[in-house]
Parts: structure tokens; sequence; C-alpha cells
């Protein structure tokens, strides 16, 4: 194991974290990078093919090995094959943690969901407007479940086209029937990705990319959209909270619940049951003061949002979390959960809880989670956390936490602006704010963990460019400081002038990864209120650290819905340069928005400036030259 | 004669001529019945990992004057000169690692072996496949090499290739074509995400 802890992280808790998991003999993450290098050259450009059992096959990038699969597929139909399927999975993570939310919305409808219930009566009845419900005079459960079949309508193939895609601007709908990518069925688009990636199907790398664009938009626009508005409409539309960050959220003097996953369904049962005064009474009868429950990457950032419930840490912080010997139990529901941290928790007196039907472990006890017995499961597994604060061995919890703000929905946002997107369209026709960057996505190891995140935020900021950001790069800036009363002093000139004004700082937590869709549907408003599309916009996105096939489909949403995305690492597409190609230049004919690629977030900066200057100069805004 | 060439610059670090080595110094000489041998069957060639990710077939040069075999006391590393290739004697080997302590390359293992007597930790390493060229078959690493990375050919023609590929740049008007924008675009990122973690 490498003593260079500073070239695996920037973050303090993570450095010396990592010095505690050698001593400890922990294997890590980053220890398991480094012993699957050097990766594989022709997976990593996409060139391998296991589609079926004639192969499997690769294609040799030098031309002078085999240049077609068995089944003739070329290196263009192999790339578009595989990253067709990538997309396919990513949509299907956002579009399944969908469902399960409408399903929870469903029984609460039925009374057969007791701990839920519905929380925002006024979005639960905007949202049912926008399906065309009739809402007058009707009782609210009775609106809700009216809602979930609405929605379940939407995952099927009864449809046209999905209700939601009406958020977006029109001319972004023209956009969208002129490449023949409206997504019709959120399951359908993933179901008729996978059949065209089958041998012998779809065999143009076109239409497999456009059948690609077609499934990230059944996500962005269906899924992930409906995960969004039904966790609000259950648990709360989130408005702007006080929370904590870092490992040092952690408390010495408590028992110590975590959280780790995505879905808020668990979680939020998980955090009623730690404000039980019963369980509270017997926490602080074997001695703890108290019950401290954090959270760890996306349904960290859902509870984050609504609750103001601290923030432990990000995806590559997720095993070293557990080597704290400060955390009792530790929840897990589903997506981005390392099957190593079972192994971790081994070391410690951690108790490792899998919740989902659909989710299983090693070495973690699993119990199942409903929503007719959510509520009462969770109370039973905390006080087992409770008891278990006696087991506890050593504890390290190395650094104080640091303060931020959380809960920027579309919401608290227009709200803070005074019930307009107004003030921010004229700090950005002003000059002030130049514009604005969605920087969302994972962490990676091989990208310095959350070095590429704070970089080019840190570069945006102090451009004068307002930062919207979700998931695991929400909490890299959290704990970087971004996020706090101090934060502004980050910041250019006229964004500080302006966040100032407003009371916010320069970078907006604007929830988990299915959130991003609040980042849609704010370019929608503000490209309404400008009578534009989203791609005239001086907007960009960027995923500096993404490694997940999620990650994939959000890329191609965002840059589907017009907006100019800059990815960290490299996809596996390089084994076709006329993918390559397509992604990073013709998209703009057919989408009006185009990929980056740029490890270097300094790079990265540069790019997005130019490209929102460019946009300035589009709308007749005054624009500078980037060099 | 033929020998085993290494064309650095087209390893893309998939790992198959390590597979493929084992396989073929197994029992059976067939992956899935291979990886339930005892003794388990190990790889002759090792790929390592290069400054920025990349991969490098390792393997036995066959040294002429050999510094393994001017090591080995007990005289169990010889040249079958057949094949011009280094070879070790299981049954001579003490297990003493000096021969790996004077190749410059790190290209020897210790470990047991299906021609080694039964638990006998012996210094094992390529072969050169010489049972298989024995029946006309090419070494298993360069069989199933689909990147040209390792090439079973003469010098003379490994040779001559590399230095019309050197003519052609000099030639005039010459465009500097590279052999695989993709693989050079990918190595390009990966070097700047290493390089980026020295900062």
């Amino acid at each position: 194991m490498s003593k260079n802890y500073n070239e695996k992280t920037i973050t303090t808790d993570g450095q010396l974290m990592l010095k505690k998991a050698e001593k400890d003999q922990l294997e890590t993450v980053w220890d398991r990078y480094e012993a699957q290098l050097p990766q594989c050259g022709y997976c990593e450009m996409g060139l391998s093919c296991r589609i079926c059992n004639m192969g499997p096959c690769r294609v040799d990038p030098f031309g002078e090995g085999p240049q077609k699969g068995v089944c003739g597929a070329d290196a263009d139909i192999i790339v578009a094959r595989n990253l067709g399927r990538m997309v396919a999975s990513g949509a299907a993570s956002h579009s399944d943690h969908g469902r399960d939310l409408v399903e929870v919305l469903e029984a609460v409808a039925e009374g057969k969901a007791p701990g839920y219930h519905i929380n925002d009566e006024e979005k639960l009845k905007r949202v049912a407007g926008e399906y065309g419900i009739d809402i007058d005079g009707k009782d609210i459960l009775k609106i809700a479940g009216e809602l979930a079949h609405a929605m379940q309508e939407d995952y099927g193939t009864r449809k046209k086209s999905l209700t939601l895609l009406q958020r977006a601007p029109e001319a972004r709908r023209k956009v969208w029937e002129k490449a023949g990518v409206t997504p019709r069925g959120i399951d359908r688009e993933t179901s008729e990705m996978m059949h065209r990636t089958h041998m012998g199907v779809d065999n143009g790398w076109v239409s497999l990319l456009l059948q690609a664009v077609r499934n990230a938009l059944s996500d962005g626009w269906g899924g992930s959209m409906i995960a969004t508005d039904v966790s609000d409409i259950l648990y709360g539309t989130p408005k702007p909270v006080q929370t904590l960050a870092n490992l040092g959220v952690l408390k010495a003097d408590h028992v110590n619940i975590v959280v780790h996953g995505h879905n808020p369904v668990v979680s939020e049962m998980i955090l009623l049951a730690c404000r039980d005064s019963d369980i509270l009474a017997m926490a602080k009868s074997k001695g703890a003061a108290g019950i401290n429950l954090a959270g760890l990457c996306c349904t960290g950032n859902e509870l984050l949002m609504r609750h103001g419930v601290a923030m432990a840490g990000n995806h590559l912080m997720t095993e070293l979390v557990i080597a704290t010997g400060a955390v009792e139990m530790l929840f897990v529901d589903y997506q981005c959960i390392m099957p190593s941290l079972g192994n971790i928790a081994g070391c410690y007196h951690t108790k490792m809880i899998s919740t989902s039907d659909k989710a299983r472990f090693p070495n973690m006890e699993h119990h199942e989670f409903h929503p007719d017995n959510a509520a009462d499961l969770a109370k039973i597994l905390v006080r087992k956390a409770v008891e278990n604060f006696e087991n506890r061995g050593e504890v390290y919890i190395p650094v104080d936490p640091v303060p931020a703000v959380g809960g920027f929905s579309v919401e608290a946002i227009i709200g803070a602006l005074g019930g307009t997107p107004e003030p921010l369209i004229n700090a950005i026709k002003a000059g002030k704010i130049r514009g604005a960057v969605g920087v969302v996505g994972c962490n990676n190891p091989k990208i310095k963990h959350d070095y590429g995140h704070i970089t080019l935020i840190k570069e945006l900021i102090g451009n004068d460019i307002l930062v919207v950001d979700t998931g695991c790069v929400a909490v890299a800036t959290a704990k970087a400081g971004f996020k706090n009363s101090e934060a502004v002093q980050f910041a250019g000139p006229g964004l500080k002038e302006i966040c100032g004004a407003i009371g916010v700082p320069p970078v907006l937590h604007m929830g988990s990864c299915v959130d991003n869709v609040r980042i849609l549907v704010l370019a929608s408003a503000l490209a309404d209120a400008l009578g534009t599309d989203i791609s005239a916009l001086p907007l960009a996105g960027a995923a500096p650290e993404w490694y997940s096939e999620k990650a994939i489909s959000i890329g191609v949403y965002a840059v589907a819905s017009g907006i100019y995305t800059v990815l960290g690492p490299m996809p596996p597409i390089t084994g076709s340069m006329n993918i390559v190609k397509l992604l990073t230049e013709g998209l703009n004919d057919v989408l009006g928005a185009t990929f980056a690629v740029e490890p270097d977030p300094e790079k990265a900066a540069l790019l997005i400036r130019k490209h929102i200057e460019k946009k300035r100069a589009g709308l007749g805004l005054d624009s500078r030259d980037i060099k | 004669m033929k020998k085993v060439v290494v064309h650095p610059e087209r390893c893309v670090g998939c790992m198959q001529c390590m597979v493929a080595c084992a396989t073929a110094h197994s029992r059976s000489g067939e992956l899935f019945s291979a990886i339930c041998e005892i003794p388990l069957p190990k790889p002759r060639i090792h790929v390592g990992v290069g400054l920025y990710g990349e991969g490098f077939p390792n393997r036995c040069r066959h040294c002429d004057p050999a510094p393994c075999m001017l090591a080995c006391l007990p005289g169990a590393i010889y040249r079958n000169a057949d094949f011009d290739t280094v070879m070790i004697d299981p049954d001579k080997c003490i297990n003493c690692a000096s021969c790996a302590m004077a190749c410059p390359f790190g290209v020897i293992r210790y470990h047991e072996d299906i021609f080694a007597p039964m638990k006998k930790v012996v210094a094992v390493k390529c072969d050169n496949c010489i049972g298989r060229q024995a029946k006309g078959l090419i070494p298993a690493c360069v069989e199933v090499c689909k990147s040209n990375a390792l090439t079973f050919e003469t010098s003379a023609e490994a040779l001559k290739r590399k230095t019309n590929e050197v003519a052609r740049t000099v030639s005039a008007e010459a465009g500097i074509t590279a052999a695989a924008p993709g693989f050079n675009l990918l190595n390009a990122i990966k070097k700047t995400q290493n390089q980026l973690k020295a900062n």
C-alpha cells in the first residue's frame, strides 16, 4: 500500500483515514484499482463484445488483427452497442428507483403504508394537474392513488410520449421530434435499447446512438423526474437548510447510524426511528448522549435536502467511514454500494444491514423493507444499533465538520429569488453572473478524490459562474466549504454581489443524482422566461469524476436537453473515432449541444467558460474573450 | 529462426497473454479445466504497468550469454540450441533464487509446476512454448495477442518492418498518421489523469 495519501484524495479526512486504514490493514477501493492495472485496453476503448455466444470478440485498434466480431459487427457497431447498453443500465437504475417511490405513493393512497404520508399536498395537486387528473373536491389520498396510476402508465407502453416532457420548452420538444428521439415509455425505451443491441437487430451505429438518446431522455424526463417529484410529495419539497459535512459529523458520544444508497424510502423511516423518544431514552440508558444519523452518497443527500441530516462523505469515503470504528449500524439500499463494505465492517463492531429485495451484499444482514413494514422494522433495527453501542472499540474521528447549506429545490430557488426567475435572468443579462453550470456525478479512483470537482468549481465561481450541484459533487463542495456563509469569498465580484443580495452560497445543493432533473426544470424555466431553447442559454454541465452507468445516462439526457457537458474520465468509446466525433461535434447539428472530454479540471473550466461566453454572444449579451 | 518479438506500443493491457501462457503450461491445456488443477498453472509472461497505466508484456529475453545461466551453481539452466531458448531443468533446480538475482528483467518466478517433482518449488520462466513449437504451433502468448503487441517472426522480418516504418516517416510529404488514433486519445487522457494525481 502506498503512503502517498495526497495522491489519492485532496480531503483531510480522507488522507487521515487512509492512514488509519493502512494501519488496520484494510483493502480499499484504491488498492483494488492499483491491482487492476493495467486495465484492458479493448474494454477501455469499447472494442470488446460479450453480447452473444459466438463471441466473446474484440477488435484490434491497430487494424492488423481482427476488425470484426464473429457476427460481422465492426468497431463502430460494437462501441455503439456497448454504449447503448450502458445508457440502458443507467436509465433502468434511476427509473426503477422512481418506480419504487410510485409504489409507496400507491400504498399510501391505499392506506397500506403506515409511517408514510403525503407531506406536500400542494405539489401533489400541482403534479396531478400536469397529469390531467381532475383534483377538484377530491380527497388527497384519492388524488395520490390516481397520480400513482397515471405515473405507472408512463412506465408502460400505452402512451405516445411521456407526460412530463411538457415541462421542456416547446423548441426543445420539436428538436426531439425532428430527431425521432421523443421517449414513449420509460421501461419501453430501456427494453428497446436491449432489444436493438441483441445480435442481428440494429446495426446502424447512428440509429443505435439515437435510441440511446431516447432511452436517456426516458430517464431524465421520465423515471428520474418521477422519482424526484414523488419524493417531494411524500417527504417534502426541500427548502434551504443548515447541515454539516465530512467524517467529523460522526459523534464519539452518540450512537452513530449511517444510511448509504439512493432511495429515501428506507432512510426516511430510519430517520423517524432515530427521533423516537423511547429509542432515544434507551440510547441514554446505554450511556450514549443521543442518536446521530448521518448520510453517505445520495440517500444521504435526500435526507440532507429535506431535513438537514449531516453528510459523512461521498462514494470514495464509504469504506473509510466504517474504519472510524464509530458507526454502530450502516443501512444500505441500492446503487453505488461497494460489495467490499461488509468485509471492512468485519474489522469493527459495525452492523451492516441490506434493506432492498433487489440488492444483497456479502457479510451484511438482510432485512427487507416494504411500505407495510418499514416504520416498524426501522424501529426494531435502530434499537439493535443502540444495543451495539456498548460493543464499540477504539474510535477515530479525525476532523471537525464543515457547515453547509443545502435544500435548493427549484421551488426554493425561485422562492429565494422572490417568486420569479427574473432576478437571476437580470443578473445574467447584466453580466454579473456569466452563466450557470450543473456539476454532477461520482468519484472515481482514476481521478484524485474530489480534486476534479473542487478545482473545476473554484474556477467557475471565481469567474462569476453560478454552480448548482448534486450527488457526490454536492458532498465534495460542502466538505470544501463552498456552501456556507463564508463561501462567497470564493466567488467573483458579480456572483458575490448577487449571492450576497439573495443570501445564498455560490454553489447550490440541488440534491441527489435523480435530482439532476431539478436542473432540467430550472433550465426550462429560464429558457421559457427568455422565450428560447435550453441550448441557447449560457449553461453547461460537467461530470469531472464520473464512474457509473447512471452518470452516462445523465450525461446523455443533459446533452439531449441542450446542455453542453464536459466529462472528466473518457467513456469507453475511443475504439470508434466516428462515435467520438459524433458525440463531441456531430451532435451539435442534431441536438444543439455536444460532449467534451477533459480530465484536467482547469482546462475543463476554460472549455466551459468559452462555451458560456459564446452562448452569451448568441443571446446578444456582452461576451468576454476567454484565453 | 523465429522468435517472440514484443512491440510495447501496441500492448493494450488485456492480459490475455498471461491467461494463455498459464493454460499452455497446464496439465490439461484447456482453460476451464486448468483453473481446477493442482498445482494451479501460472503464467510465465507478466503484464506490468507503465507510468501512465499502460501495459507492457514482460517475458524472458533468452539472453546469450544468459546471466541466469552463469549464476546457476547446480547447472540447472541450459540453452536449447534447436529453439534458441534458455531452459530450466526442474530436477536440478535447488530453488536458491540466484538466477532471479542475476536476471535484469525480473522474469523468473518460484512455484510448484507440473513439470517439476511433486511439491517441489522450482524456478519457472518462459520456455518459448517449445512443446507447442515441436507440434508446429506458435507460442501461446502470440497466438492470443490480437493487437500484435507480440509477434512470432525472425529478427530480420521484424527489423525490416520497423525499418520501413521509420523510412516512411521521413518520406517527402509524409503525413504522420497514427496507427490507432483512438488508442492515442485514450492514452493522452490516462496520462493527464496520472499527472494530475501528482499535483
